[in-house]
């Protein structure tokens, strides 16, 4: 299993789309640089500031923990869940497809374990991006935007319904728990992409069917006309690893939560690892 | 290990469950009750009607049944949105069996008026006296319309208390955003009283329920009109739930961050009538 894990990582580390998944987060940070830059000069400055003189009344609503967090919402929703996709999504069938995949079955090792490690890796790779998503941002959010409290409005972002603040240190760790939460989080739409990719011969199917049904859910999820079915829906429930950049973390909210995506997890994985034993495999 | 990881997961999903979000919310907005402190009831309610009708401002027939819920809830000073004019005015304090006296703000450019009422005799306590006699009204200049404020006391010996009737712009946030800081700068500055309340329909929606947008300007502005009654103010209705169709939170009173005490804060929603899209919010404080 150990080996197998070692093998699987080597093999990320040395894929295009390994590297290409952090050009591309880090390109979004560029993106939401200037995007955040430029709209805070705007609410800044001339007729908005005769008008409201400050954003929130706050001097220094605008920093670089505001700015991280804006910029980790926003990717979470849209942009990383699509790294996530193609990494689980290419696991098994892009091996079916380069037709090395029988030559790893014939290895004394079991098929399970070979969907495990596979997993293992998709989560790793996972948290990679998340941490390294979030260090950026804060790093660029204080070289460019300045440190400062994290206050936080109803409204905006969907986060708390009262104002609140997170002071600068305790912010700090606070991105460092949604590291974990986020990759929690993620790892259902990694399950589906992995159980996808076990089912499909194709890896661009695979891919192609994950994103789709995140971006359904996600989609619907927010649409008024589904208000009742949205409980029932994953990306309702990944919804939890945002809890942890609240005021007050409500924690048995998120003890649910973890455990609700954890069924999801496990659940998916466990038909995978079914369905991927009793799969002849002909290529 | 998948199979046993899976059935833990799930029963820990069930076993913990989340934390009701109006049991979190009773905990941290409701107050202890003083049995011997003044009670104060107020009632804020549009009694306008959906966009759907023909006239969407309040319907004159509708009035003796606005004034049944009135009188039933027993509010010592209501705050009403979308009448017509001075005529509807007229005709609810009738209906009120002159129980109330009333005032409805200028109109502006608008075609509809705010108004505030105040009751009049005291059916309780040994200070019963005529409080609606003493009762001053005026006009609150707020963005570009009037919101409507009565000033008055409850009991002969208690603080004065300041109501100002206020109903935001329903289609600009920014506008919006204009009236709440104007009504809450007037609050600040123009009373006296450490007892004053806002109450209205604000048209802002900042609940997280609503995940629709991920960040626009509007829902900026409703941010900061909101977070600007906070400053000064306490959303005393927090807890009660959405007050209009479609499940939106958007009628508010605001009241005093120190000074009183929460007893009830409640969406009369059994009480809708006509095509009248918002229910009335009643709540009841202890000073």
């Amino acid at each position: 299993m150990i080996t197998h894990l070692r093998l699987e990582l080597l093999k990320l580390v040395r894929s295009k789309g390994f590297y290409l998944s952090f050009a591309a987060l880090s390109a979004f940070v560029m993106l939401m640089l200037w995007g955040f830059y430029s709209y805070a000069q705007k609410k800044t400055s001339g007729l908005a500031n005769e008008q409201f003189k400050y954003t929130y009344e706050s001097k220094t609503y605008f920093n670089g923990l505001t700015f991280t967090l804006y910029s980790l919402m926003f990717a979470f929703s849209l942009v990383i869940p699509i790294f996530v996709a193609m990494t689980a999504g290419g696991q098994i069938a892009c091996e079916r497809r380069a037709g090395t995949l029988r030559m790893i079955c014939i290895r004394p090792v079991s098929r399970a374990s070979i969907v495990v490690a596979k997993f293992l890796v998709v989560a790793i790779h996972t948290y990679l991006l998340l941490a390294f998503f979030i260090g950026l941002n804060l790093l660029v959010g204080l070289l460019f935007v300045g440190w400062g409290n994290l206050e936080l409005y109803p409204g905006p972002l969907n986060l708390v319904d009262a104002p609140g603040r997170i002071l600068r240190d305790e912010a700090l760790w606070r991105f460092c728990y949604a590291s974990f939460s986020g990759t929690w989080a993620l790892l259902v739409v990694a399950a589906i992409a992995m159980l996808l990719s076990v089912i499909f011969r194709n890896p661009v199917t695979a891919v192609a069917a994950t994103i789709a049904i995140y971006l359904m859910l996600y989609i619907v999820g927010r649409i008024e006309f589904f208000v009742d079915l949205r409980p029932f829906f994953f990306t309702t429930d990944m919804d939890f690893w945002r809890d942890v950049l609240k005021p007050e973390v409500p924690w048995p909210d998120l003890y649910h939560y973890v455990a609700t995506c954890g069924a999801y997890i496990f659940g998916l994985m466990l038909t995978a690892v079914i369905i991927f034993e009793r799969k002849d495999i002909t290529t | 290990m998948l199979g046993t990881l899976f059935a833990l997961s799930l029963v820990c999903a069930f076993v913990v469950k989340p934390a009701s979000k109006y049991e979190l919310k009773r905990e941290s907005n409701s107050d202890v009750r003083s049995e011997n402190a003044n009670r104060l009831r107020l009632l804020t309610w549009n009694i306008g009607n959906g966009d759907l009708e023909s006239e969407t401002r309040a319907h004159t027939e509708d009035l003796p049944a606005v004034a049944k819920v009135i009188l039933d809830n027993d509010a010592d000073a209501v705050a009403l949105q979308e009448l017509t004019g001075n005529e509807q005015l007229k005709l609810l304090l009738q209906y009120l069996e002159n129980r109330y006296s009333g005032y409805v703000c200028s109109s502006a450019d608008g075609d509809r008026v705010e108004a505030v009422l105040v009751k009049k005799n005291s059916e309780r306590g040994e200070y019963a006296y005529r409080r609606g006699a003493g009762a001053i009204f005026s006009d609150v200049p707020a963005g570009d319309r009037f919101a409507a404020a009565a000033t008055f006391r409850v009991q002969k010996d208690s603080p004065e208390v300041v109501l100002v009737s206020a109903h935001a712009d329903a289609f600009s946030a920014s506008r919006r955003r204009q009236f709440a800081t104007d009504a809450t700068n007037w609050a600040r500055s123009h009373t006296k009283s450490e007892l004053t309340f806002i109450a209205g329909d604000f048209n802002f929606e900042v609940s997280t329920r609503n995940k629709n947008n991920l960040f626009t300007d509007h829902a900026k502005h409703d941010s900061e009109s909101y977070a600007y009654l906070l400053k000064y103010f306490r959303d005393l209705g927090l807890d009660a739930g959405e007050t209009s169709i479609n499940d939106r939170r958007i009628d508010y009173v605001f009241g005093p961050m120190a000074n009183v005490s929460l007893r009830r804060a409640e969406v009369l929603r059994s009480v809708a009538i006509g095509r009248m899209d918002h229910w009335p919010l009643l709540v009841e404080v202890a000073f």
